[in-house]
C-alpha cells in the first residue's frame, strides 16, 4: 500500500490526513508542540497509523510523499519571532519600509498607533549608490562603502540581511555586487537580493518582499531542516514537499531558499481542496471559518485567483508580500466573535473575539460574553454533549444567560431570537468579504458553488449563500481539515516574472520574446533541477496589462509563450478589454494596452490521491439519531432531526430543519433547504423552491 | 426630534446592520473601480476621490472611506441635479464641478447616476474625484492667484447631462477634449468615475428588489435616526461650552498679512447639539483661496468629527445634531460670484480642520487634536511637460512624494504618512519609481526629518525632506507652501511642529531661493528640495513615556539632545545605542516642571 500524507500544523492544531493509492482516506488531529513541531504531528500520524493496524513507522516507510503546510513562518512574522535582520538600500531612501505606501482605513480615526516598519530604521543601512528609471547608472556603487556597513552589521551581530536598492530590476549590477561582497564579509549569513526574489516595480513592495524572505531565512531553513530529519528518523523515505502561498508544492530546498513562499500558505490550499471537493463546477467560491478568522478565496473557471496584495495584519498598515499570491481575504469573524450592543442600541458582532481562551462562554473557561459559537448552542445547533466529538462538555445554561443578559434584554427580545440575530449579523461580516473578493473582480457570486470549510463552516453557510444569491453550499466531509486536504491535491507550482514594459500601438516583438524566452528558460531550470521529465512540464504564460495611464495591473492569460505577429497581439488585446469589462464595468474598444509583467507559472501535475466514494445503501431516507428542540428565528422551538454522518450513505437526502453531526463539524440544513449525501460523501445543500 | 418615538421605530436591529454594512460595501466595491481603472496618478495613485450613495431627497447616506471633504457635502451635489432637472430618469449621468452649486472646487470632476427601482428614483449615486487638469489657465489644478473663475479658467460644468439612456453625450465629451491637457487620461478618468457610479447603481437596484423599497426606505429612515442618537450621546459625553479657535493662514499673493482665521464652537450637552460657527472670518478676496459652501461646510465638521468617537456614522442623520454657521461673501463661507475658490479644498480648508480640531482640544485631556502639516508644497506639486522618452508625449499630474506629519492626539502620535488635514493620511504615496517611470522626473531623496516633529505627550509626525528634478526636457513645477510663516501648532502643552519650506538646486549645487507660491520652471540638473511640515505635539513633552522617547531616539527621529532639552530624557551610551537613565530622567523633568512653574 502506498500512502500520501498532508501534515497541516496550525498555531494550535495539526492536522494530517492519510490517503492511500486504494482511495482510503483518515483525518487526525492533535496539540501543535512548538518546540518541536514533528512531537504533536507523530501523535497526529500514529492514531492514523493505528486505524491501519501499522506502526508509524512502517506507515511513514510506505509514504511517497508527505505534503507539509506550516503557520510557523506567519506566525514569525505576526509575534516578532523573526531573525535579527538588515536592510540595506539606496542613499536618500532609508524610509521604504517606514512609510509603506500610505493610506488608512477608518476616517476620523486618530487613536491608532502608527505601526513600527518591518524592519527598524535603526537597522537599516545606506548605501551611496542610484541607478535610474532607464536603467543607468547615475551614482556607481562603491565596494569600499558596502564593506563599510557590511563591517557595521557584523558588529551588529546581524543574523540576516535584505538588499533593496532603487531600480535594481532595470539593472541589478548593484544588488549583485552587495550580494558578492555580503558572500566575502559575512559568510554565512542568510541574505535576500531584491530583484532576484521579486522582480517587480514599486519599491515599497519589492523591499519588504525581500525584507520578510530575509527575516525568515535562518528560522524556516532550520525548522525545515529539522522536520526532513525528524521524519527520515521516523522512517520516511520520500519526497519532502512544502506549500506554498501559490497554492501548490515546492520541493523543501526551494522553500527553504525563499521561505516567502511559505507565508499565508495553509490558507491558500483551501481554494486547491474547493476546486476539488466542488468538481465539475468551475466557479466556486471556498470559505473557511475558524474560531477567529473567515478566509475566502475563488477559483474562476477552474483557476485559483491570485492577487498581488497580500498583506500580513491589516491594509496599509500591516506588511505587504508583494508576491503574486492566492488571493485570500480574510475578516476577522468566527465562533469566537463577540456580540455586543453599541450605544446607539445596534446589535454589533465583533471584531473582537474570545478567542480561544477564554473562549466562547459555553466553554466554561472565564468567558462571559456572548459569542456566534455561544448562538449556535442556544439554537440547538450545536449539541453541547457531542462538540468536538464529545471531547469539550459545552454549558448550554451559561450561553443562553450571557445572551439573555447582553443581547437579548436590551432590544427586548427572546434568547433565541437574539441568538438567531447574533448570527445574522456575523453573517453579514461574512457576506461582505464574500463580495468584496468576488464582485470587485467581476465575479458573480451567484453563478458560484460555496464551499463551507472550517470547524465553524458548516452552521451558517446556507443563510450566508442566500443573502449571496447562491443556489448550493458544499460541505466536504473534511471540511475541518480543508487547507491539509488541499495539500493533497496540490501541484509543483513556481512562477517567474520578467519586467518589460510594452505598448500594444508599437509593440516590440523582440523585447517581448526575449522575455518569454527568459521565463521559459527560467521555468526549464526549475524543472531540471527537480529532475522532470519534458512531457510533464506544464508552462502558463500570463502578461499583466492595463489601459495607458492605468496603475493598477490586469492578469490576462497568454494562449501561448510567444508573440509570431500582430494577430497574437489582437489576441491578447480582446482578451484585455473583455477583463477589464468584466471587472471595472467598463472597457474601452480600440485604446492602447500597456504590458508591465510577464509572468510564467511552472507546474507539475502530482498524481493525485483516488478520491473516496461511498456507495448507496438502497434506502431513500436515512434514519435520524433522534430529535431536539432548535430555533429558527422564532420564540418557539422546532423539534428537528439530528443525524450522526457516518449513518447517511451515498444520494441519500435530508429536509430541514435538521442537524448533521460530524466529529469534527456540524452541518445545520435550515428550514427550506435540504442535504444531499455525494457520492464522495460529501453535503451538498440546495433549496429546491429557489 | 422626539428620541423615544426614534427608538420605538427601531424595530429590526438585524435587518438594519445588514443594511448599513450593504451600503458600506457597495461605496467601497465604487471605489475598488475607481482606483483600479483611472488614469491619472492623482485617482489611481494617490486616490484622491471618493465615492458616497445620497438618497432621493438628498440625504447623505453612505461614505464608506471616502474622503471626509469629498463626501461631507456631496448631498449638495445631488440637490442641484434635482433642482437643475426635472426630467431625471433611468440611464442618466450627469457632470458637476461647479463650487457655486455645491461642488468643492472646480478639479474635482463628480459623476452622478440617479438610481431608479420601478421607475422610482431612489438613490444618487456619486464618484467624485480630482481631475489631473482641469481646463485651467494654467497647467495646474491649484491656481492660488486667480482673481476670479474667469482667471481661473476651469471649464464648468453646473450638473449637466453626460448620459442619457446610458448612451453618452458625446458634446459634453468633446467640450472637455478640447479643453482640458491630456484629453486621453481625462476620458480614461471619466470612464472609470462613471463605471463605479453604474456599478453602485446595479448593485443598488439589487437591494431594492432583494428587500423591497419600502423596507429600504424604511431602513434608510431608520439609519438617519440611529446615527442620529449616536451622535446625541457622543455630544451628551463632552462638557458644554463654548470654544474659539484661532489660526493665520500663511502671507500669501494678495494677502500680505496672511488670513487670520476664527472658528467658534458652541456645545450643548444637554440638547445634545453642536454650532459650528465660521461667520467672524474675512471677506472674500481676488484670489483663488476662497472657500466653497461645500468646502467650508465639511472642513468646520471634519474637525469636530475628528475630535470625538470615531466609531460614529458620518452621514446626515449625525449632521442632523449640528449646524455649520456659514456667512455669504466670506471668504471661509459662501463665496461671491466670481471668486476663485481654485484651492477651496486645502489652504483654508486645512486650516479650518487643524483649527476646530484644536478647539476641541481645550476641552480637556483626552479631547481634540494637534494641527497636522499643511500646504501643498513642491512634494504635492503639480509637474507638466514633455516626456523626451515617448516622443515628447505631454504629462500633466500632481505628485505626493514624501509626506507631511500628522496631528499628535490623546491616545497615539500623528502619523507620518498624513499628507495634509483634508487628506488625513487617506491617500496614498507614490512609489518613487512608478513616478519616474511615469514622468521624466528623477528623485534624488526622500527621507523623513529627525527633530521636526512637535514634541508633545502624544509628538507630531515627522515632516519630510525631498527632492526632484527633471530628467531632460525642462519641467514646469506648481506649488503652495503653507504652514512655513505659522507651523502647525501643539496643544495642551504639545510644541509646533517643524515648518514647511522649499528652495532650489541649481545645476551647479549652489541652493536658490524659491517663491512659495507659485509656478517654476526646472532645467536639466536643476532640483527642488521640499520640506514637509512636521504635526504639532499633544500634551507636555515632559509626560511622554520615557521608553517612547527612548525609542524615538533608537530609531533616529528624535535626537539625544533633544531627547534631553525638550523631554526631558536622559540617555547614556550603551554598546552601539542608548539607555534610559531613568533616575537621571526623573530629575530632569522635576527640574523643568519647577522651571516653567
Amino acid at each position: 500500500m502506498a500512502f500520501k500524507i498532508a501534515i497541516d500544523t496550525g498555531g494550535t492544531f495539526s492536522d494530517v490526513v492519510v490517503t492511500d493509492d486504494a482511495g482510503g482516506f483518515s483525518l487526525s488531529k492533535a496539540p501543535t508542540t512548538p518546540a518541536r513541531i514533528f512531537d504533536g504531528i507523530s501523535q497526529a500520524l500514529t492514531s492514523a497509523a493505528e486505524e491501519r493496524e501499522l506502526t508509524l513507522g512502517e506507515l511513514l516507510a510506505d509514504a511517497g510523499m508527505v505534503i507539509y503546510a506550516t503557520t510557523r513562518s506567519t506566525n514569525a512574522i505576526l509575534t516578532g519571532a523573526t531573525a535579527r535582520t538588515a536592510l540595506i538600500t539606496t542613499a536618500g531612501f532609508r524610509d521604504t519600509l517606514v512609510f509603506r505606501e500610505g493610506g488608512k482605513l477608518r476616517p476620523f480615526d486618530f487613536r491608532q498607533p502608527y505601526p513600527e516598519p518591518y524592519i527598524a530604521r535603526s537597522l537599516t543601512y545606506e548605501v551611496a549608490e542610484r541607478v535610474s528609471s532607464e536603467g543607468e547608472v547615475v551614482v556607481p556603487l562603491a565596494a569600499d562603502d558596502v564593506r563599510r556597513v557590511l563591517a557595521e552589521l557584523r558588529e551588529g551581530e546581524i543574523e540576516a540581511v535584505a538588499v533593496s536598492l532603487l531600480w535594481s530590476i532595470e539593472n541589478p549590477s548593484h544588488e549583485q555586487l552587495v550580494g558578492e561582497l555580503l558572500e566575502a564579509e559575512l559568510p554565512g549569513v542568510p541574505y535576500t537580493l531584491s530583484h532576484r526574489l521579486n522582480p517587480i516595480v514599486r519599491e515599497y513592495r519589492r523591499t519588504s518582499s525581500a525584507a520578510i524572505d530575509a527575516s525568515l531565512k535562518p528560522l524556516m531553513q532550520r525548522h525545515l531542516s529539522d522536520m526532513g530529519t525528524d521524519l527520515r528518523a521516523a522512517g520516511f523515505g520520500g519526497e519532502l514537499l512544502v506549500v506554498t502561498s501559490f497554492g501548490g508544492v515546492l520541493r523543501v530546498g526551494d522553500v527553504a531558499s525563499r521561505p516567502l513562499y511559505s507565508v499565508n500558505s495553509g490558507p491558500a490550499m483551501a481554494p486547491v481542496a474547493g476546486k476539488v471537493a466542488a468538481a465539475p463546477s468551475r466557479d466556486v467560491v471556498v470559505c473557511d471559518t475558524g474560531g477567529t478568522s473567515f478566509d475566502v478565496s475563488v477559483v474562476r473557471d477552474g483557476e485559483v485567483k491570485f492577487t498581488r496584495e497580500t498583506w500580513l495584519g491589516e491594509p496599509f498598515t500591516g506588511h505587504i508580500t508583494g508576491l503574486s499570491s492566492v488571493d485570500v481575504k480574510n475578516v476577522g469573524a468566527g465562533g469566537g466573535s463577540v456580540a455586543w450592543i453599541d450605544p446607539g442600541g445596534m446589535l454589533r458582532v465583533g471584531p473582537r473575539s474570545a478567542g480561544a481562551e477564554p473562549g466562547p462562554v459555553c466553554y466554561g473557561r472565564g468567558g462571559t460574553e456572548p459569542t456566534v459559537t455561544d448562538a449556535a448552542v442556544a439554537l440547538g445547533y450545536i449539541d453541547p454533549a457531542y462538540f468536538w466529538a464529545g471531547k469539550l462538555a459545552l454549558d448550554a445554561d451559561a450561553a443562553a444567560a450571557a445572551i439573555r443578559a447582553v443581547v437579548a434584554e436590551p432590544l427586548g427580545l427572546s434568547v433565541a431570537a437574539a441568538a438567531w440575530a447574533i448570527l445574522a449579523v456575523a453573517n453579514e461580516h461574512m457576506v461582505t468579504a464574500v463580495r468584496d473578493i468576488t464582485i470587485n473582480q467581476g465575479i458573480d457570486p451567484r453563478d458560484s458553488v460555496l464551499v463551507a470549510g472550517g470547524g465553524a463552516g458548516g452552521l451558517t453557510m446556507s443563510k450566508i449563500a442566500e443573502e449571496l444569491g447562491c443556489r448550493s453550499v458544499l460541505v466536504p466531509r473534511t471540511a475541518a481539515a480543508l487547507s491539509a486536504t488541499g495539500g493533497l491535491f496540490g501541484d509543483i507550482v513556481s512562477e517567474f516574472t520578467v519586467s518589460r514594459r510594452v505598448q500594444t500601438g508599437d509593440f516590440d516583438y523582440d523585447a517581448v520574446n526575449a522575455g518569454l524566452a527568459t521565463l521559459e528558460r527560467q521555468m526549464d531550470e526549475f524543472f531540471d533541477r527537480m529532475h522532470i521529465a519534458p512531457e510533464a512540464r506544464v508552462k502558463d504564460y500570463v502578461v499583466e496589462a492595463r489601459y495607458p495611464y492605468q496603475v493598477w495591473e490586469l492578469d490576462v492569460p497568454l494562449e501561448k509563450g510567444r508573440f509570431d505577429g500582430p494577430e497574437d497581439v489582437e489576441a491578447m488585446v480582446q482578451a484585455f478589454h473583455a477583463t477589464h469589462e468584466a471587472v471595472f464595468a467598463v472597457k474601452e474598444a480600440g485604446q492602447r494596452v500597456e504590458c508591465l509583467y510577464w509572468k510564467g507559472r511552472a507546474s507539475v501535475h502530482l498524481p493525485k490521491p483516488a478520491v473516496p466514494r461511498i456507495s448507496p445503501n438502497g434506502a431513500t431516507t436515512p434514519k435520524p439519531r433522534g430529535t431536539r428542540a432548535t430555533w429558527w428565528g422564532g420564540d418557539d422551538p422546532e423539534q428537528a432531526a439530528i443525524f450522526a454522518a457516518e449513518s447517511l450513505a451515498a444520494h441519500q437526502r435530508v429536509a430541514g430543519p435538521a442537524v448533521v453531526e460530524l466529529p469534527t463539524t456540524t452541518v445545520v440544513v435550515y428550514p427550506g433547504w435540504e442535504l444531499e449525501v455525494t457520492e464522495r460523501g460529501d453535503f451538498l445543500l440546495s433549496r429546491p423552491s429557489a | 426630534m422626539d428620541t423615544t418615538q426614534t427608538q420605538t421605530r427601531t424595530s429590526d436591529p438585524i435587518l438594519l446592520a445588514v443594511i448599513a454594512n450593504r451600503l458600506d460595501s457597495i461605496c467601497r466595491e465604487m471605489t475598488n473601480t475607481l482606483l483600479r481603472s483611472a488614469r491619472s496618478a492623482v485617482i489611481n495613485m494617490a486616490r484622491d476621490f471618493s465615492c458616497s450613495i445620497v438618497t432621493a431627497d438628498n440625504k447623505l447616506l453612505a461614505t464608506a472611506e471616502g474622503l471626509p471633504v469629498h463626501v461631507i457635502g456631496s448631498e449638495f451635489l445631488a440637490e442641484a441635479m434635482t433642482e437643475l432637472h426635472d426630467d431625471i430618469s433611468e440611464g442618466d449621468a450627469f457632470l458637476h464641478n461647479d463650487p457655486y452649486l455645491g461642488n468643492t472646487h472646480s478639479a474635482d470632476h463628480a459623476i452622478l447616476v440617479p438610481v431608479f427601482h420601478e421607475g422610482v428614483h431612489v438613490f444618487t449615486a456619486i464618484a467624485k474625484a480630482h481631475q489631473a487638469d482641469a481646463g485651467n489657465a494654467l497647467p495646474t489644478t491649484y491656481v492660488p492667484g486667480a482673481k476670479d473663475v474667469y482667471d481661473e479658467g476651469a471649464i464648468t460644468f453646473p450638473c449637466v447631462r453626460v448620459q442619457q439612456g446610458y448612451e453618452p453625450n458625446a458634446d459634453i465629451i468633446r467640450m472637455c477634449n478640447s479643453r482640458i491637457r491630456v484629453p486621453e487620461q481625462w476620458y480614461g478618468d471619466f470612464l472609470a468615475a462613471l463605471g463605479a457610479a453604474r456599478i453602485a447603481e446595479r448593485r443598488l437596484k439589487e437591494l431594492c428588489a432583494q428587500y423591497g423599497r419600502d423596507t429600504v426606505d424604511d431602513l434608510v429612515e431608520q439609519w438617519f435616526d440611529y446615527s442620529e442618537r449616536r451622535m446625541t450621546q457622543a455630544i451628551r459625553a463632552l462638557p458644554s461650552g463654548t470654544l474659539e479657535g484661532f489660526s493665520t493662514h500663511d502671507p500669501y499673493p494678495g494677502l500680505p498679512d496672511g488670513i487670520p482665521l476664527k472658528v467658534k464652537v458652541n456645545i450643548d450637552a444637554e440638547e445634545g447639539r453642536i454650532e459650528l460657527d465660521l461667520r467672524e472670518n474675512p471677506d472674500n478676496y481676488d484670489g483663488g483661496l476662497n472657500e466653497s459652501r461645500a468646502c467650508a461646510t465639511a472642513n468646520a465638521m471634519i474637525g469636530m468629527f475628528n475630535s470625538i468617537d470615531p466609531d460614529m456614522p458620518h452621514n446626515s442623520g449625525s449632521f442632523r445634531r449640528v449646524t455649520v454657521l456659514l456667512r455669504e461673501g466670506c471668504i471661509a463661507g459662501i463665496p461671491r460670484f466670481p471668486h476663485s475658490c481654485s484651492m477651496a479644498t486645502t489652504n483654508v480648508a486645512d486650516r479650518l480642520v487643524s483649527t476646530t480640531q484644536a478647539a476641541f482640544a481645550e476641552l480637556g485631556d483626552g479631547w481634540g487634536l494637534a494641527e497636522g502639516a499643511m500646504g501643498m508644497g513642491p512634494y504635492m506639486g503639480v509637474v507638466s511637460g514633455k516626456d523626451h522618452r515617448f516622443g515628447d508625449q505631454a504629462y500633466v499630474n500632481q505628485l505626493f512624494i514624501g509626506s507631511g506629519g500628522g496631528p499628535g492626539g490623546p491616545v497615539a502620535d500623528g502619523w507620518p504618512t498624513y499628507f495634509i488635514p483634508v487628506c488625513a493620511s487617506l491617500v496614498y504615496k507614490d512609489s518613487v519609481e512608478v513616478d519616474e517611470q511615469r514622468y521624466p522626473i528623477h528623485v534624488y531623496e526622500q527621507a523623513l526629518i529627525p527633530d521636526s516633529e512637535g514634541a508633545g505627550r502624544h509628538r507630531g509626525g515627522l515632516g519630510c525632506r525631498s527632492v526632484y528634478g527633471p530628467k531632460r526636457n525642462p519641467m514646469a513645477a506648481a506649488w503652495s507652501v503653507e504652514a512655513h510663516h505659522h507651523p502647525p501648532k501643539g496643544v495642551r502643552g504639545g510644541l509646533p511642529g517643524g515648518a514647511t519650506d522649499a528652495w532650489m538646486i541649481d545645476a551647479e549645487g549652489r541652493e536658490q531661493p524659491v517663491d512659495l507660491v507659485g509656478t517654476v520652471e526646472l532645467q536639466e540638473g536643476e532640483r527642488i528640495v521640499s520640506i514637509s511640515a512636521g504635526g504639532g505635539g499633544y500634551g507636555d513633552p515632559l509626560d511622554r513615556a520615557p521608553e517612547r522617547v527612548l525609542h524615538d531616539v533608537r530609531e533616529g527621529w528624535v535626537s539625544p539632545e533633544r531627547a534631553r532639552d525638550v523631554y526631558g530624557v536622559v540617555l547614556r551610551p550603551d554598546g552601539r545605542g542608548f539607555a534610559l537613565d531613568a533616575e537621571a530622567t526623573a530629575a530632569a523633568r522635576e527640574r523643568a516642571r519647577a522651571a516653567a512653574r
